[in-house]
């Protein structure tokens, strides 16, 4: 077996922890997590798996938890009860994590489940809408209904549990954006305290890419793109609810602790198959892959199947990319220091000036943010960081004039 | 080995007339590969000759005959037929005492055909024309024959029928080697002289140089000076190419081979240069080779500016291999530090291009080509400029190379290729019919226009049939103006181009246009502009990159998107960035006419 570095390193105690449980229903068209229809598929093994896992790395008191997947609210109310309590013995989170998110899809909850799940620790519940459109849940592959996914809402408040966010993508093929913001309202009348909404992204391997590739869905235009970015942060900062990153959207206060964590570029402990982890400067993966995940767990392995460690440059570009993601920007000082570069190392402040300079990039007290016209063109500007920070695109020693001793090609 | 037995010649012919076919054939019938070695065109060894199905190097192979119960060492150079590959034909042609004029009875006699029967006659050789590919069904054996008596000059009628693909006919074409290829008249008895005629890098046997011995004998372990460098090397190993090297003790008079001696640095060996015996008797040196005449200069510059060195040893080592390029250094107010390098042609130019990146993973960006200019700068003083860059602010006249064009065409595309021509500045001189159906049309076309889009307007103007070659006679003032291009308010040098006065607006517009399509969209908008003198003649912009923005980013996806960020940014090999633009290096090409590949 390969060895890895991520194996030496402990995580902190209070390093955010996320659990990864795989299954679904059934598959979605737009999906790319590693997730799988339940049917057929060993759910208490994985689940004993899982458990396995977490008493050999999860870290001690984590500030926050998120289970998530795949549908975590597929497993029977007891398997998930028995998953907290041995999360709890191995981590103790029940008393240091000041947030525990449970990702759910409406047809697996109801307020039984949730007073459930409420008594097991969790306090904010994550629901995958993704549309009220029959239309487009069909052609997402989701198996719930738009009447069962706002039934779930109702639900998530009955069974008491306060915070609560629903998932939604627009720009489906054949969407309107007045159809979109009809849709939006109905959720925003639930008066959720968070929301995410997402672009249709075609990732590499789904469905949905496949029938773009074969020609059978039609293609947006960047400046219907845009219409229905601006649409949808206009409309829902109407309604009281802030962008603080590219697609979350929240009420005062309600922001997605674990989540803020990745975007900080802060550690975090990842469990369950296809999980990832970044620890002491290390990021690395278990195997997106049930089975070689589940033999090493069940050898007595660390199932890390690849790791990478970037250089503190390299991390400083990162930093920004992510930070850039959000309302809060980045943090000059505080990015160096973490990442450990000292500012005369720091190859990003020419790129700092010309985003500026460009009205894309904007500074508040202590913070780098995007401009209102910067966020739609978020990737564009982290590329320049990105650009700026890469190791191998570093010109090396920059030729001297002098150094020309002519052409070494045979004279004739 | 006694020079009586030994034949050299050259096979030659217009492009795809079937020479390395031939060469195959022959290869066979000496049993010189094993059968399942075998394959088509066996001496096109090198990657993009085989991409591309055309002969790009001559290659020199030996192989053994036997007529009349005597065996013959037959020294066969397979050349390539491309037109911009001349020199390598002339250089074959002086190793040679005969060469197998080859005509593809299908198509008929074309420029090269022509062209290198020429240089055959120059360097005294005896021709031996053959009729290639009778199998076609369309052949037309006879009025070809007809036609290479009226274009060369030379009695075709008893030329021999032959199909290098099926074989019939070829047997006898070796016998007619030896009969008529007169053996090489130098003896064994005089010192030793050897002509580099090409060498190659070998990373672990370092410099093999490719030789003919002229007079007298080389041996293993002896000490041989480059006459030209000084330089004393053992001979570590000769042998002969049959066609894989094998090992031979000597090589005499007359014959073709290879030398090793562990040579690492380039500069010691010499295209041209003559080998002799060191400490032996004084002899005079071999006269070598003209140098080339380049037709084309580009710009090549790393993308990475501390690539600069290493651009430098690519094009040392290439250039040993391919000596018919030039190389200087030259520096760019936009792109920085490169080379200004000499092409014989547009091909060629690609050529170098495509092994610099394949075969030494260089990334870089080049200049459209350009031709060479004459500057009168009055008071009898002319200076020659090789980019746009390069031309003074004040000068007398500026004169352009002049070609005489052969254009052998069809007699149905006549009227249109005239037209074309003419839209070419082109000066009519005269045409000749070689048959009924055959025309050669003369020509002094600029060759600015020649590489601008001239080629292939003639081919899709003749449907592939026309074929033309040219020759540099004069240098002519007109009235040419340079067309700067800014982008982003900025004047790009490495993007200005000539051209005559009277084109410059229309050519600046689709220079424009087409920049505006090979340039990416940035965070910003990009106006560009056409320019000549202080006179804007074209403007267009590239509107502003709107949306770019990855809608999920959390934990598990972190590493994933960076590392597609990242390819993102991957794509932009052959990339340079220019004030704040990044330019790919499709947008350098733009001040070209529209052009596909130049085969
Ligand atoms: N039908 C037929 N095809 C032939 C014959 N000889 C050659 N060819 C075909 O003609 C094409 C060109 O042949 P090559 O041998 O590569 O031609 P070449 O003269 O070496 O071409 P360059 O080296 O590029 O100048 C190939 O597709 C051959 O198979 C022949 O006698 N009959
Ligand atoms: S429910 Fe969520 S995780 Fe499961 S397939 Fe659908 S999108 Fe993917
Ligand atoms: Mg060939």
């Amino acid at each position: 077996m390969t060895s890895f570095r991520a194996q030496q390193l402990t995580p902190e105690p209070g390093t955010a922890l996320y659990v990864h449980l795989p299954f679904c229903v059934a598959k979605c068209t737009y999906c790319d997590f590693y997730s799988l229809a339940a049917e057929g598929e060993d759910l208490d093994g994985t689940l004993e798996a899982v458990i396995a896992e977490v008493h050999r790395r999860a870290p001690r008191s984590p500030k926050t938890v998120f289970v998530g997947g795949g549908t975590p609210s597929l497993y029977p109310p007891e398997d998930l009860g028995r998953l907290f309590d041995e999360l709890d013995r191995a981590s103790g989170f029940r008393a240091s994590a000041r947030e525990v998110t449970l990702e759910s899809n409406p047809e697996s909850l109801d307020a039984d489940r949730v007073r459930a799940l409420r008594s097991f620790g969790v306090d904010r519940l994550s629901i995958g809408v993704q549309s009220l459109d029959p239309t487009i849940l069909e052609l997402f592959g989701r198996v719930h209904t738009a009447e069962t996914a706002l039934a779930a809402l109702d639900a998530a408040r009955t069974g008491g549990i306060e915070r609560i966010s629903a998932d939604l993508i627009y720009g489906a093929p054949g969407q309107t954006v007045e159809a979109w913001l009809t849709d939006l309202r109905r959720v925003t009348a639930f008066e959720l305290g968070h929301i995410s909404a997402y672009q249709l992204a075609y990732e590499k391997g789904t469905i949905m890419t496949r029938w773009r590739e074969e020609g059978r869905l039609p293609v947006f235009g960047e400046e219907l793109e845009l219409a229905f970015f601006e649409a949808t942060r206009g409309a829902l900062g109407d309604r009281g609810y802030q962008a603080y990153e590219v697609s979350n959207f929240c009420l005062s206060g309600q922001q997605c602790q674990h989540n803020e964590g990745y975007w900080r570029n802060e550690p975090y402990v990842g469990i369950g198959p296809s999980a990832v982890s970044q620890v002491g400067g290390t990021r690395f993966g278990n195997p997106r892959s049930l089975h070689p995940w589940r033999r090493a767990i069940e050898r007595g392995d660390y199932p890390t199947a690849w790791e990478e460690t970037l250089s503190p440059v390299e991390r400083l570009g990162e930093t920004w990319w992510l930070g850039l993601r959000t309302r809060r920007g980045v943090d000059l000082e505080a990015a160096r220091a973490s990442a450990s570069v000292e500012p005369e190392e720091d190859p990003t402040l020419p790129r700092i000036e010309e985003m500026m300079h460009r009205g894309l990039l904007e500074r508040v007290g202590a913070h780098y943010r995007l401009t209102e016209r910067g966020w739609p063109l978020a990737d564009a500007v982290a590329r320049k960081f990105l650009d700026a920070t890469s190791e191998r695109e570093k010109p090396t020693d920059p030729w001297e004039p002098a150094k020309i001793v002519g052409p070494t090609s045979p004279d004739r | 080995m006694d020079p009586l037995l030994i034949r050299n010649f050259s096979i030659i012919a217009h492009i795809d007339h079937g020479k390395s076919t031939l060469a195959d054939r022959m290869l066979e019938l000496c049993n010189a590969v094993e059968k399942r070695a075998m394959r088509a065109q066996l001496l096109d060894d090198m990657e993009l000759e085989r991409e591309r199905g055309i002969t790009i190097k001559a290659r020199a192979v030996t192989i053994w005959h036997e007529h009349k119960g005597q065996r013959y060492q037959l020294n066969l150079i397979d050349t390539p037929g491309h037109v911009d590959f001349n020199y390598e034909v002339e250089k074959s042609l002086q190793a040679c005492e005969g060469a197998l004029l080859l005509v593809d009875a299908s198509q008929g006699v074309e420029a090269q055909t022509v062209a290198n029967a020429y240089l055959a006659v120059e360097a005294d050789l005896e021709i031996i024309p053959l009729l290639n590919k009778i199998d076609l069904t369309h052949s037309r054996p006879d009025e070809v024959a007809e036609e290479i008596e009226h274009s060369i000059g030379i009695d075709a009628t008893d030329a021999l029928h032959i199909s290098a693909k099926t074989g019939k006919g070829v047997e006898a074409v070796l016998d007619e080697v030896v009969k008529r290829v007169p053996p090489p008249r130098e003896k064994l008895s005089d010192p030793l002289r050897a002509l580099i005629f090409d060498a190659i890098y070998n990373e672990y046997r370092g410099v093999i140089v490719y030789l003919r011995v002229v007079d007298g004998v080389i041996a293993k372990g002896q000490k041989i000076e480059m006459k030209g460098t000084g330089k004393v090397f053992e001979a570590v190993e000769i042998g002969r190419f049959t066609p894989d090297m094998t090992r031979t003790d000597e090589l005499g008079a007359g014959e073709v081979g290879y030398f090793i001696s562990n040579i690492k640095r380039l500069g010691d060996v010499r295209i041209g240069d003559t080998m002799i015996l060191h400490k032996g008797p004084d002899v005079e040196m071999l006269p070598g080779y003209a140098p080339p005449s380049h037709m084309v200069f580009a710009d090549f510059y790393p993308t990475n500016n501390g690539d600069f060195d290493n651009l430098r040893e690519a094009l040392g080592t290439l250039s040993l291999s391919d000596s018919s390029f030039s190389f200087d250094p030259v520096t760019s107010e936009a792109l920085g530090f490169g080379f200004r390098c000499g092409f014989l042609g547009l091909l060629h130019m690609e050529i170098i291009q495509q092994r610099l990146e394949r075969e030494h993973d260089m990334d870089m960006i080049q200049t459209a080509p350009t031709v060479n200019y004459h500057v009168d700068m009055g008071g009898g003083e002319t200076i020659e400029i090789h980019s746009p860059g390069q031309l003074p602010e004040q000068y007398e006249r500026l004169l352009e190379p002049i070609a005489r064009v052969q254009i052998l065409l069809p007699a149905d595309y006549i009227g249109a290729m005239m037209q074309i021509c003419n839209d070419h500045r082109g000066v009519y001189v005269r045409q000749e019919y070689l048959s009924q159906t055959r025309v050669l049309l003369v020509y002094d076309i600029p060759l600015a226009e020649i590489i601008y889009d001239f080629y292939d307007k003639l081919k899709s103007a003749t449907r592939g049939y026309g074929t033309l070659d040219y020759t540099i006679t004069d240098f002519k003032a007109e009235n040419l103006v340079k067309l700067r291009i800014l982008v982003n308010g900025e004047d790009v040098d490495a993007l200005s181009s000539m051209c005559h006065a009277d084109q410059a607006d229309q050519r600046g517009r689709s220079t424009i246009k087409k920049l505006r399509k090979a340039i990416p969209r940035h965070m910003f908008e990009i106006p560009l502009q056409a320019a000549v003198g202080a006179k804007i003649i074209a403007r267009e912009n590239i509107a502003a990159l709107r949306k770019d923005v990855t809608a999920k980013c959390y934990g598990g996806d972190i590493t994933r998107k960076r590392k597609l960020l990242e390819k993102q940014k991957a794509g932009k090999r052959r990339m340079r960035q220019v004030g704040s633009v990044d330019i790919p290096q499709k947008a350098f090409l733009s001040v070209l006419g529209d052009r596909e590949d130049s085969k």
